[in-house]
């Protein structure tokens, strides 16, 4: 399922695929000194120290501080970086990638780094026990990635055809320990191998930071790596802090408080709307640094259920499908001032899932529905709708009204108004809707079972490039949001993107997957399957002490690029 | 005695078999379940996995009978949020609600008895304002108690924000662990004991109010006893029966965590660690959090038992019997 208010597990894509000589990333500090611990927060426990089995976003950050990949994703460039390979080659038809791996680097616990731990980190990943959740973008071509090592510090990947996103999908494989978890994959038994309840000394990884104490429901405790293999422009070791302790804060307004008090150095996740002016207050008075961080990748959507075997039975769903319903909708809202209203005015108005926050893949060339209620009336009366009986609600010929039930997500601020003001456009045209707001757990069950009418809340893309975000794309797809996992395309126009997405998929020229994937972007907002009316500005606070802070619009915003990360007043380097 | 023993330990057991397994059914059928913690994107078999390895891919009362199951076996099931078994981290939890339960319970009595004493015995404006002050608190929600006295912490600094120990403090001596959970007592201390306190305070100043008019009173006057032996040697006895007889409970009530007021102050107990597992539907978690606030109930009410038949012979003859 896609629609959660997780964010997503790492991983910002755009096009291209050239590696950037060097470590980069980050900003390289002249006077960054080593020493020193931050406080952060979680606001979950981490449910496995095996990224291979979770993709939570506390597991995710544990595993950005604990293991290394290949290549890294710049969470700010949204470039790919020589991380654990230094450099590599991918053949002219895309079907072999070799990686030349940085030679000396050992393991946290000493073991020598080889070969042999990328291929076993594969196969354990593809290995149908351990029923992975990276397993799906490491296939290509319908097949399963395979691999090869011709020696201890070389890596030959075969793919069975070409993969749009390139070397890009290496970023999604952590490389685990074979001297750890061996043995624990030979006998099947790696599904459960390093649960949260696994001693800090069982675990050993290439991440910048090693686990000290894991206290449930308490926190986290992290101590550099003394092997970590990173240094920075001057040859001095990484990472710069000595520990890193992420407290787990449930709950966000509690989170905000230790910020605003100087208790934490930084927060879970970006601010809400709600919090921009209390945090703006607290940097006035010199306690915390906002920072911003762009324009989110991820707006909240609005969509119907359109699931034909669901709905067919539903008199509504006959004038639901026409996409003059959902057009006259889009036309119904000004998304100025629905910005304005439900962001405070820190949101930019958009017309589809793909905002200027994921500049690469951005197309500003697609329909747009300017606010206009005659023209959404007059969409409404070119299908048969129209208030016959002067209720304030059309109906069709056989007397249906227009009136849907919205469900949306409980303690949600932004959800809440958002939908009361799209309930206030829509009833200015003539369309009723009323607002309910369901727990999670709820709510994620109805969508799941197109058990709803229309809902309305934020629609995660799996990744910025939409080569690995086909499962929102594809009607076949568990995110394809108004028709999940449909057997096959229930109209012509997503036939058309079922055909565009396969190919974008698989395209290696990077200008011509663009220009696919703005037709896709076009088809998409001709027949607004989903309604989209404001991307937030996204915000972040740290406290003023934080030093080599590069911010990502992905989360974790800080911690993606903990190795940089050090403070002021630390110990001077030795 | 025996009989009375036997009977309090039937019922503790019948009381935490119930709670927890109405906590379980009504768990499994609440709209959702655990699996809206899996993260974004989770496949159908992803879910599907994560239900059976919960049994949640069976009938509720196949599941039911398999948790009882274990349950004979100490085994109180695996928690998906925390990714460990249930037992240790309910007693954990516990033991921090215990910790903050029995503080909160010594500052309310002392302070609610006290002053139930003075307003029960005294007329005056000093009375009047204790009385009102009392009754304010009862009104206040400990929602509005708890919020409120973290927004004084947050604009004074006079106390840690919340949690149990300060953000970013690992690896200490005992010594200096206690000393700083001493210092974040405080804050849910005040929150959780104020409404006991209160609670106290208007059930004695009542009780010895009415004790205070009673015939063996003015006798004890009549006999030369003076104003203050009377009310604190013969009346307060008498009248603390009403105070004991709602003394289990609020020690049950106490002990077993609240939730508003750990969640607020964020302090690591059973009741915040309940409400989270309720909001991810962890269906064992839920379960085990709500055996042991049964339990603790159950001890309660054994201890209020106890107690009253300290300051009543009229019970503690009833127990012999």
């Amino acid at each position: 399922m896609a629609f959660l208010y997780y964010l997503r597990d790492g991983g910002g894509n755009g096009p291209g695929t050239a590696g950037l000589p060097g470590a980069s990333g980050g900003t390289e500090q002249a006077e960054a000194r080593r020493g020193g611990q931050i406080v952060g927060s979680a606001r979950s426990q981490p449910r496995s120290f095996n990224r291979l089995l979770v993709r939570d976003q506390t597991s995710d950050t544990v595993n950005m501080l604990l293991q290394g990949r290949l290549v890294r994703i710049n969470r700010a460039t949204f470039q790919v970086e020589p991380w654990l390979a230094d450099k590599w080659e991918a053949a002219a038809d895309g079907l072999t990638y070799t990686f030349h791996l940085r030679e000396n680097l050992t393991w946290s616990d000493g073991a020598p780094f080889s070969s042999a731990d990328v291929i076993f980190s594969l196969d354990a990943a593809l290995d149908p026990k351990v029923e992975s959740v990276v397993a799906s973008n490491l296939t290509a071509g319908g097949q399963p990635i395979r691999a090869e090592a011709p020696d201890a510090n070389t890596v030959v990947f075969k793919l069975a055809g070409p993969v749009g996103p390139g070397v890009r999908i290496f970023d999604g494989l952590p490389i685990l320990p074979k001297h750890k978890l061996g043995s624990a994959l030979a006998a099947g038994q790696l599904a459960a191998a390093w649960g949260p309840a696994t001693p800090p000394s069982e675990l050993a990884g290439m991440g910048p930071f090693v686990l000290r104490e894991y206290v449930p429901g308490q926190r986290l405790v992290f101590d550099r790596n003394p092997r970590y293999w990173r240094k920075d422009a001057r040859g001095q070791q990484l990472p710069y802090l000595d520990r890193i302790i992420l407290e787990i804060v449930p709950e966000q307004n509690a989170e905000l408080l230790r910020l605003q008090a100087g208790d934490t150095d930084l927060t879970h996740s970006e601010l809400r709307a709600e919090d921009y002016v209390p945090v703006r207050q607290a940097e006035q008075q010199g306690k915390v640094r906002l920072v911003e961080l762009g324009v989110g990748t991820d707006p909240d959507g609005f969509w119907f259920c359109m699931k034909p075997e669901v709905k067919a039975k539903d008199p509504r769903f006959r004038f639901v499908q026409k996409r003059e319903f959902r057009q006259a909708l889009s036309h119904a809202v000004d998304r100025e001032e629905f910005a304005q209203t439900v962001f405070l005015g820190e949101a930019v108005p958009v017309w589809g899932p793909i905002t200027t926050g994921n500049e690469p893949w951005f197309s500003p060339n697609i329909p747009r529905y300017p606010h206009d209620p005659a023209r959404a009336r007059d969409l409404l009366t070119s299908i048969g709708l129209e208030d016959r009986n002067s209720n304030g609600v059309v109906e069709d010929e056989k007397g249906t009204e227009a009136r849907f039930t919205v469900l949306t997500q409980r303690g949600i601020t932004y959800y809440e108004s958002g939908a009361t003001v799209l309930r206030d456009y829509a009833k200015a045209v003539g369309i009723a809707l009323d607002i309910v707001a369901l727990e999670a757990p709820a709510l994620f069950q109805r969508v799941e079972t197109c058990n709803y009418d229309a809902v309305y809340m934020r629609a995660l893309m799996s990744d910025l490039d939409p080569g690995l975000s086909v499962d929102y794309w594809l009607s076949s797809g568990g995110a394809h949001l108004w028709n999940l996992s449909s057997k096959a395309p229930a109209t012509e126009w997503e036939k058309e993107i079922d055909r565009l997405m396969t190919e974008q998929a698989s395209t290696l020229d990077a200008a011509r997957r663009k220009t696919i994937f703005n037709d896709v972007q076009r088809i998409f907002a001709e027949n607004v399957p989903v309604l989209y009316f404001a991307a937030p500005r996204l915000y972040y606070g740290h406290s003023v002490r934080l030093r080599g802070v590069v911010p990502s619009v992905m989360r974790p915003q800080v911690l993606w690029n903990a190795d940089m990360l050090s403070v002021d007043g630390a110990a001077p380097q030795s | 005695m025996a009989r009375f023993l036997v009977r309090r330990v039937t019922f503790a057991i019948l009381l935490v078999f119930i709670s927890s397994s109405a906590a379980l059914f009504l768990t499994r059928l609440a709209p959702g379940d655990l699996t809206v913690s899996l993260g974004p994107n989770p496949s159908r078999a992803e879910v599907a996995a994560a239900r059976a390895r919960f049994d949640l891919d069976r009938p509720v009362l196949e599941q039911w009978g398999l948790w009882i199951s274990r349950l004979a076996r100490l085994d109180f099931g695996e928690s998906l949020q925390y990714g460990r078994p249930v037992g240790p981290l309910v007693a954990r939890a516990a033991a921090n609600s215990a910790t903050l339960g029995v503080i909160a319970l010594i500052v309310a009595t002392l302070l609610g008895i006290s002053l139930g004493i003075f307003t029960g015995a005294q007329r005056g404006a000093a009375a009047a304002v204790v009385r009102t002050f009392s009754v304010a608190c009862l009104s206040l929600p400990p929602l509005v108690t708890s919020l409120l006295l973290v927004f004084i912490a947050a604009r004074t600094g006079w106390f840690p924000l919340g949690g149990m120990t300060t953000p970013g403090t690992t690896a200490v001596t005992w010594s200096a662990w206690l000393a700083d959970v001493a210092v974040h007592l405080p804050l849910p201390v005040i929150a959780l004991a104020l409404p006991v306190a209160a609670t106290f305070e208007r059930l004695q100043s009542q009780a010895l109010g009415e004790t205070l008019h009673l015939p063996f009173v003015a006798a004890a006057a009549a006999r030369g006893v003076s104003r203050r032996s009377a009310v604190l040697h013969h009346a307060w006895p008498v009248s603390l029966r009403a105070i004991c007889a709602i003394y289990g409970i609020v020690i049950g009530a106490v002990l077993s965590g609240s939730f508003v007021v750990e969640y607020v102050t964020a302090w690591p107990g059973l009741g915040r660690t309940m409400y989270e597992a309720l909001r991810a539907r962890d269906i064992y978690l839920v379960a085990g959090c709500a055996a042991m606030g049964a339990s603790f109930l159950a001890l309660g009410t054994l201890i209020g038992d106890l107690l009253l038949a300290a300051v009543d012979p009229r019970v503690r003859e009833g127990i012999a019997e």
